[in-house]
């Protein structure tokens, strides 16, 4: 599956027999009226999915009154922005993610395409056991005793238990998705390098990874994406100064229970990135959520 | 003599030096794991034996059993939350897998605007649990959240929704499911994409309807697909704590309290660390158990469909 | 009933009876002398961590002064109060030695805090400062901050719970201030009006957060959170009657939502004027005195807590005080800091501008003392710490547990379940709770 967003996309119909062409054209007919339907259902489903997004981007424009008031009218503001980034120290936290993400995300992937590639290629299943493992055992099975060894390490609130802790997540997503995927390169044409006389190393770089670039773009965007969206790892491991954004604004809640107008704007902030990201890169998202589904 | 001694040497040697290489491929992911995740894991089960607060001035006290003997038989927040956390999950995945299944159906053939709509409902997903959640929070509250606000204006009684215990729950329920309602429908999807074409012409040809052929065509074909969407959804659902945590921390009362918040709690807020460690224990062994269940399912439907 | 009728001269004795009654001889008020500030730690920079609490809004008014005169650079972190616990406690037991200065509450956290090692020993710091004035203090506040020899803390905030009511609403309709809990109730019913916006009352009701307000109902009703012996009280018939009114106050006059109300979300109800009576802690009046903030600034009224069968016994307690790191690098610095915020001219300051009455005998005894409140309010705290109770939640070290535990009931009485039932089984789970602190903490 080297095209990823093959996957989810409707192929064009094969030519059919004339019988079953004679019943298409029956059911053609039913097919104009069940396709309105179907668009208002998708409509609807459209307007139910995005409600809570849409209003939560339209509270972040409105005063604290208006959100009270019984009523449905306002005028746009960008007050609540404004305070977010002078009061809350916003940019710093969102410095903080960016960071964390970007760092556990290359980690995770130098770690864990070497071991993808071990593991199709060299049958190291044994380890694809493991950190599969990695995604049953619950997050906070490993939270309590990283809190304490990082403590006693001088580690608690540093960059670097951030790092690592999300890396729990990333790498093995990493290797879950790789794997299928390289095991599906045809091995010729590495056999036919290795011949040739390149290194094990050497074949793995120059030739699996760039044949593997769709797969690696989707691993890399789902790590970072689960990075900046992650909250336990962070509302434990954080300090002051590394504090990420989900962890910001819970502290929102009940300190900024009554300034919703702030407490959206943040939430928009927030969601943003990773928003856009999906927007832009869609094909990727998707693959990186039914990597793994479909094998037969 | 000499030379075939020396070849055999050196063939060995190449082998050696073969296994090293690949060894070096997963020594750095190796190392990872064992640091991360091994070493952690073992000590969280020997701190399972000991009583401790944390502080450095008090040493972990040794207590045998005692942690696990107090989850089963005096806890009173324990085996409550057990059983949220089953109603949750049982409750959120079934809902999704028949959303989704729906929704994958509407998507299923080709139209205008077919991937702008793909796109859409991937945002629930994606959108950061914590900062969503606090729309949600505003739309459920009591007086101003607009929820209630449609209910004033139709003549219908505002709820309490999360300011409730005994709707609380399914409130959360409500949310996790419209936040990942959409994975289950991409999953299922691509598995409807993957299905051969020839038994539906042949369907069609015998005049079945659409729906017989869903049934007896589709879905028994889909279920191994299914089982792993199911399979990797309800292992996330049992450690679901992003939005119970943030709207209601276990609350109102105990009401949305289950296995991760109480581990949570337990750990973090009261420091008792030797009673999480072992509620971890055996949180951990509850979700092994169930995903044991599924992959065992997965594995008979894969094996029979290959007969 | 409690309009302004008294004269200021009278306040001014009624003060002096309590100061004395209080077993602390009436200092003599500071005058406006400059209180020393050194700078022998310029240069230096700690870190504090404070509540969102009014107190620490008004101390960052002032810190500017302060780092000019010390040469101390401040930085000041803010959490609301269950975070800020948290905060410490993870900071703390990580090691994080995160904040040199923090805000913390000694009936909360005190304990725990101490037992760990946590706090650093300030009764040297305390003792050899002459200006400072260690004898100044009032001896209540200082017993909630020291353990055995161990001055663990310095206490910056005093509070007791007063009843906040709608001056307007209550004339309109011919009614009294309330003197007793019946006639709360009563008063709560008659002006229930929630088709036109107004509930009768609105308190907090979130399971951990209601303790500490409902504290002073189960002591009004005679009942108390741990007996003589050191077992679970909470099973007494007027313990029942207590959780029984509490959530019945709000089931049926209160706004919706109240079981996940602490605080801020109770107060903005009182605040936006969509409830007659509040009862909270009274330093938090702030909230509803600024215009800023609030919709009733000059329809509210203050009177002290209602009596009950048993009394009016309110609790009077040290809600906040400023702890010191024990791991701390900056340690003369950070006593730099804590001296100066809680010095004489600053305590005055707090109490009679900015409304947090703190625990000096020397200011609670001057004109300003009292002068910086609202006439009634001021009245009001001087009966409500008469008769009050030094605590407002079970004296234990596990004290979030211990809230959790004797919280439920608070909830369930508010839904209108079986409150008895819920009673029951707190009362078995608090005894086992006790029985293990007593176990796992010796002594």
């Amino acid at each position: 599956m080297t095209d990823l967003s093959q996957a989810t996309t409707p192929r064009p119909h094969r030519p059919l027999s004339r019988q079953a062409a004679m019943s298409k054209r029956r059911a053609q007919m039913r097919r104009i009226s069940a396709e309105s339907v179907r668009a208002v259902l998708l409509l609807v489903i459209i307007v139910i999915f995005l409600f809570p997004v849409i209003w939560m981007a339209l509270a972040a424009f409105q005063t604290q009154i208006e959100i009270i008031s019984p009523g449905w009218g306002f005028t746009p503001t960008l007050r609540n922005f404004d305070r977010v980034f002078s009061e809350y120290n916003f940019l710093r936290y969102m410095g903080n993610s960016f960071l964390v993400a970007a760092v556990s995300t290359a980690l995770s992937l130098l770690l864990g395409l070497p071991g993808a590639y071990a593991i199709a290629r060299f049958h190291y299943d044994w380890l694809g056991v493991v950190l599969l493992a990695a995604r049953i055992v619950p997050g906070i099975t490993f939270l309590v005793p990283w809190y304490i060894l990082f403590s006693r390490a001088g580690l608690n609130g540093t960059y670097i238990a951030l790092i690592l802790s999300h890396m729990i997540v990333s790498m093995p997503f990493i290797v879950w998705v790789m794997v299928p995927f390289f095991e599906g390169l045809p091995i010729e044409v590495e056999e036919s390098a290795r011949i040739d006389g390149a290194t094990m190393l050497g074949t793995f770089v120059r030739i699996a990874l760039p044949l593997s670039v769709p797969a690696i773009m989707t691993a890399t965007i789902m790590s970072f994406i689960f990075s900046w969206n992650n909250f336990m790892f962070s509302l434990v491991l954080s300090g002051d100064d590394t504090r990420t954004l989900p962890v910001a604004i819970f502290n929102f809640i009940t300190y900024a229970s009554i300034d919703w107008g702030g407490l959206m704007a943040a939430a928009v902030l927030i969601t943003l990135p990773v928003l856009v990201i999906t927007v832009f890169m869609q094909r990727y998202v998707v693959s990186g959520l039914t990597a793994g589904a479909i094998k037969g | 003599m000499a030379t075939h001694r020396t070849t055999q040497t050196h063939t060995s040697l190449i082998h050696l030096r073969r296994r090293f290489q690949r060894l070096s491929f997963i020594l750095p992911a190796l190392i990872f794991v064992v640091v991360m995740m091994a070493f952690p894991v073992a000590y969280n089960g020997w701190l399972s034996f000991h009583e401790w607060t944390g502080s450095a001035r008090r040493a972990p006290e040794y207590v045998g059993i005692d942690n696990y003997t107090e989850l089963f038989t005096q806890s009173d927040r324990f085996f409550p939350a057990v059983k949220r956390t089953f109603l949750f999950t049982g409750v959120v995945v079934t809902a999704e897998l028949v959303f989704g299944i729906g929704i994958a159906l509407l998507l299923r053939d080709a139209f205008p605007g077919h991937t702008v709509v793909k796109t859409l409902i991937l945002l629930p997903m994606v959108a950061t649990p914590v900062a969503i959640s606090m729309a949600w929070l505003l739309m459920l509250e009591p007086t101003i959240g607009v929820f209630n606000k449609i209910l004033r204006d139709i003549g219908l009684t505002p709820q309490p929704w999360l300011g409730s215990q005994s709707q609380a729950l399914w409130v959360l329920m409500a949310v996790d499911i419209w936040q990942w309602t959409p994975m289950m429908a991409m999953i299922t999807l691509a598995g409807l994409l993957s299905l051969p074409e020839d038994p539906y012409e042949a369907a069609l040809v015998d005049g079945a309807s659409s729906l017989q052929s869903f049934f007896h065509i589709t879905l028994p074909l889909l279920v191994p697909t299914l089982l792993t969407a199911v399979l990797l959804r309800s292992i996330e659902a049992l450690k679901t704590f992003d939005i119970i945590y943030t709207m209601t921390r276990g609350g109102p009362g105990f009401s949305t309290e289950t296995l991760n918040t109480l581990a949570y709690v337990r750990a973090f807020e009261y420091f008792r660390l030797g009673q999480a460690a072992a509620l971890l224990v055996v949180f951990f062994a509850i979700v092994l158990g169930v995903s044991v269940i599924f992959i065992q399912m997965r594995r008979s439907v894969s094996m029979r469909q290959a007969l | 009933m409690f309009t302004s009728r008294f004269s200021v001269r009278s306040i001014f004795s009624l003060f002096v009876v309590v100061s004395l009654l209080l077993g602390v001889s009436p200092a003599l008020a500071q005058g406006d002398e400059e209180f020393p500030i050194s700078d022998e730690y310029a240069g230096t920079q700690i870190r504090i961590i404070a509540a969102n609490h009014p107190w620490n809004n008004a101390i960052q008014r002032l810190i500017p002064d302060f780092e000019a005169a010390s040469g101390i650079t401040i930085r000041l972190e803010s959490y609301f109060e269950d975070q800020l616990s948290q905060r410490l406690q993870i900071g703390l037991t990580g090691g994080t030695a995160e904040a040199d200065v923090f805000m913390f509450r000694p009936l909360q956290e005190g304990l725990l805090f101490e037992k760990n090692g946590w706090v650093a020993d300030l009764r040297e710091f305390a003792e050899n400062d002459e200006a400072w004035n260690l004898a100044d203090w009032q001896p209540g506040p200082m017993g909630t901050v020291t353990s055995g020899d161990v001055l663990f803390g310095i206490p910056i905030v005093t509070e007791r719970q007063a009843l906040y009511y709608r001056k307007d609403l209550l004339e309109e309709a011919g009614i009294e201030v309330p003197q007793t809990l019946e006639e709360l109730e009563a008063a709560a019913a008659a002006l229930h009006d929630p088709d036109n916006g107004v509930y009768g009352i609105v308190l907090r009701g979130q399971r951990s957060a209601a303790v500490t307000q409902f504290s002073s109902f189960l002591y009004s009703f005679g009942g108390q959170w741990i007996d003589e012996e050191g077992n679970s009280a909470i099973g007494t018939p007027e313990a029942l009657q207590a959780y029984e009114y509490y959530g019945g106050l709000l089931r049926n006059y209160g706004p919706p939502g109240t079981i996940n109300m602490s605080w801020p979300q109770a107060i903005a109800v009182f605040a936006q004027g969509q409830a007659a009576f509040y009862l909270d802690a009274d330093i938090l009046y702030t909230n509803v005195t600024n215009p800023e903030a609030s919709l009733v600034v000059d329809k509210v009224g203050f009177a002290p807590f209602p009596e009950g069968p048993a009394g009016r016994r309110p609790y009077s307690v040290t809600s906040w005080a400023l702890g010191m790191n024990a791991t701390s690098e900056n340690k003369g610095a950070a006593w730099e800091f804590i001296r100066w915020a809680t010095s004489p001219e600053i305590v005055r300051k707090m109490q009679s501008e900015f409304g947090q009455s703190g625990a000096r005998s020397s200011v609670w005894a001057s004109p300003e003392g009292l002068g910086g409140f609202p006439p009634d309010l001021a009245e009001a705290i001087v009966i409500n710490g008469q008769t009050g109770v030094g605590f407002d939640r079970p004296r234990v070290i596990r004290v979030g547990e211990a809230r959790d535990i004797v919280g439920l009931p608070i909830v369930v009485a508010i839904e209108g379940g079986d409150v008895a039932q819920a009673v029951e089984e707190a009362h078995a789970a608090f005894q086992r709770f006790l029985e293990q602190e007593a176990a796992e903490f010796g002594e």
